[in-house]
């Protein structure tokens, strides 16, 4: 089973300020406006996958499903299936 | 009907009124009217192409959805269809010259009737929309919208010639219409517009003169160094005002219909490294290579550093070869994978040393080489053959020499012009300041005084300038 919503909302805010490299803001794009590059993002699919113990196959999915925590959460809850 | 004529302002000066005095319900049928007949100015015989193309992607994309079980092959089968058409229309010439089995394949293949076959305007940019628009359903990205609406997504007359590459998910919610009308949409709509303009004509068009006659494949011999470096820049600065003269009309246009379309330059030779230049440099294609092909790809590899080189390299070669059917383009595109793969390079054996420290000579080493290795990209891009290339470079790096073929104003003209690009990101600053001052309602000095002056001054620029009416570079993409 997917964890539930707040969860996936922490380790998310967690996984992209990690890979930002600084604290992210709620709502604060971090593809489109250039923060991080879609490299970082498959860095980030992958924090996702260890902190959630979750599998996201990225092969279907765009880097700008990845834009903010929000986008986040309905991305993984969307395409993720649990690794338990 | 050319952006930069005289008879488009009268088009769309008249397009506009029409359209905001239309009711709402009428809207969107005098746009695809409006379309249209637009795309028809550039020939009547290729109107049916973007309705084919829209035909195509409405019968797929239904498909798609309902028949979840063969969704793939519809997707495989209809971006098969829109590339056939695209290699049809676009690189027959080029297979049919550079693979000579191919003339094999088909024996009564004659080149006088392939070169007799016209290129449809804009085919490159609505076929790349119609490729995501049929990922995108298949990914469940997107609905499938009503034929009318996809209609008016590929024919949309702002951008159907050169873009910017719009995604079906930020334009066909806009295409209800039914915004009401509000006075912003003019001064956003016709600031864009007319430094569009003068973009093209004051600058694009003048440095294309000197251009055209430095790269000729009939200039003499090695140029000196000045003027090799003289015509390198120039180029690089011809075909940024250009292309951005050209996405300014085109957002400038929508604007006026109340359409927001995504931006496509944010002042590229200010890259501090070849990603950024990427970012910043027609950034809806950018955008578009990232979504479909190269994140894909290395999502597959989860980011392998051999994948990644690799589809970088192929990637960008794709590029080069999507601006035109040349040898020239292909190499500028490998060329640019290859600064990319070299960075990446320098990214991975950075990250290897978490105490390395980068310092700010090695930032602005890097911003330099981005700047010089784009450049160099142009004058492979921009020569007729690889011998031109090579003379205007051995010129400019080894091969020194003094003297000069142009007039001092030409070179004068060309400094003024990369000193308004290195000020461009402070000047647009102090634009948003003076806008963000004038507040959302009220008339200011700005609005009453300030803007009819610059748009005067603008047209006035513009018909004085506009003689020889040269094509947008990248509408023969």
């Amino acid at each position: 089973m997917l964890p539930d919503a707040e969860a996936i909302r922490k380790a998310a805010h967690e996984a992209a300020s990690q890979v930002a490299g600084k604290p992210i803001k709620e709502g604060q794009k971090i593809v489109s406006s250039g923060l991080i590059d879609s490299l970082s993002v498959l860095k980030l699919i992958s924090l996702l996958e260890k902190k959630l113990r979750v599998s996201i196959p990225p092969e279907t999915l765009q880097p700008e499903d990845f834009d903010d925590v929000d986008l986040i959460v309905e991305t993984v809850q969307r395409v993720g299936k649990s690794m338990e | 009907m050319p952006f930069n004529s005289s008879l488009y302002l009268v088009f769309l000066v008249g397009a506009v009124a029409i359209f905001w005095l239309l009711p709402p319900v009428a809207r969107r049928m005098f746009v695809l009217v409006a379309s249209l007949a637009f795309y028809a100015t550039w020939g009547m015989v290729f109107v049916w192409m973007p309705l084919l193309v829209a035909t195509l992607v409405f019968f797929c994309g239904k498909r798609i959805q309902t028949d979840a079980v063969r969704a793939r092959s519809w997707a495989r089968l209809g971006i098969g269809c829109l590339l056939a058409l695209l290699a049809i229309f676009k690189y027959r010439g080029f297979f049919f010259a550079n693979l000579p089995f191919a003339a094999g394949v088909i024996p009564r293949y004659n080149a006088s009737l392939a070169a007799s076959i016209a290129f449809p305007m804009g085919i490159s940019f609505y076929t790349f929309e119609a490729i995501g628009y049929l990922i995108d359903v298949r990914q469940g990205r997107v609905k499938m919208p009503a034929f009318l609406d996809l209609c008016l997504f590929f024919l949309f007359w702002p951008n159907i010639l050169s873009g910017p590459i719009v995604r079906a998910r930020e334009l066909v919610p806009q295409l209800s219409l039914r915004k009401p009308f509000e006075s912003r949409f003019l001064f956003e709509g016709f600031d864009r517009v007319i430094w569009g303009l003068v973009q093209k004509t004051v600058v694009a068009n003048v440095l294309g003169i000197w251009v055209d006659r430095g790269f000729s494949p009939t200039a003499a011999g090695i140029p000196p160094t000045l003027d090799a470096w003289f015509l390198t820049i120039a180029f690089g600065l011809q075909i940024y005002f250009d292309f951005a003269g050209y996405t300014n009309i085109a957002i400038g246009t929508a604007r006026l219909l109340g359409i927001t379309l995504p931006e496509n330059f944010r002042q590229p030779y200010h890259a501090a490294t070849p990603p950024d230049f990427w970012a910043r440099w027609h950034m809806t294609l950018s955008r578009w290579i990232r979504d479909y092909l190269f994140f894909p790809i290395n999502a597959k590899w989860h980011g392998a550093p051999l994948p990644l080189y690799l589809s970088l390299l192929g990637v960008m070669t794709l590029v080069g070869l999507w601006h035109g059917a040349g040898w020239n383009f292909i190499l500028w595109g490998t060329l640019h994978g290859a600064y990319l793969v070299l960075y990446r390079i320098y990214e991975s054996w950075k990250n290897a040393r978490p105490n390395w420290d980068e310092s700010r000579v090695i930032a602005v080493l890097w911003r330099i080489g981005t700047l010089l290795a784009v450049l160099v990209a142009w004058v492979v891009f921009r020569s007729a053959d690889l011998n031109r290339a090579l003379d205007i470079l051995s010129a400019m790096f080894c091969r020194f020499s003094s003297g000069s073929r142009f007039a001092a104003a030409c070179y004068a003209y060309a400094a003024l012009l990369v000193l308004f690009c290195a000020a461009e990101p402070f000047l647009m600053r102090k634009l948003d300041e003076i806008e963000e001052h004038a507040g959302d309602e009220g008339l200011s000095a700005f609005r009453v005084l300030g803007r009819p002056i610059a748009y005067l001054f603008g047209l006035l620029l513009f018909l004085l300038f506009d003689t020889n009416n040269a094509q947008f570079i990248y509408s023969q993409f």
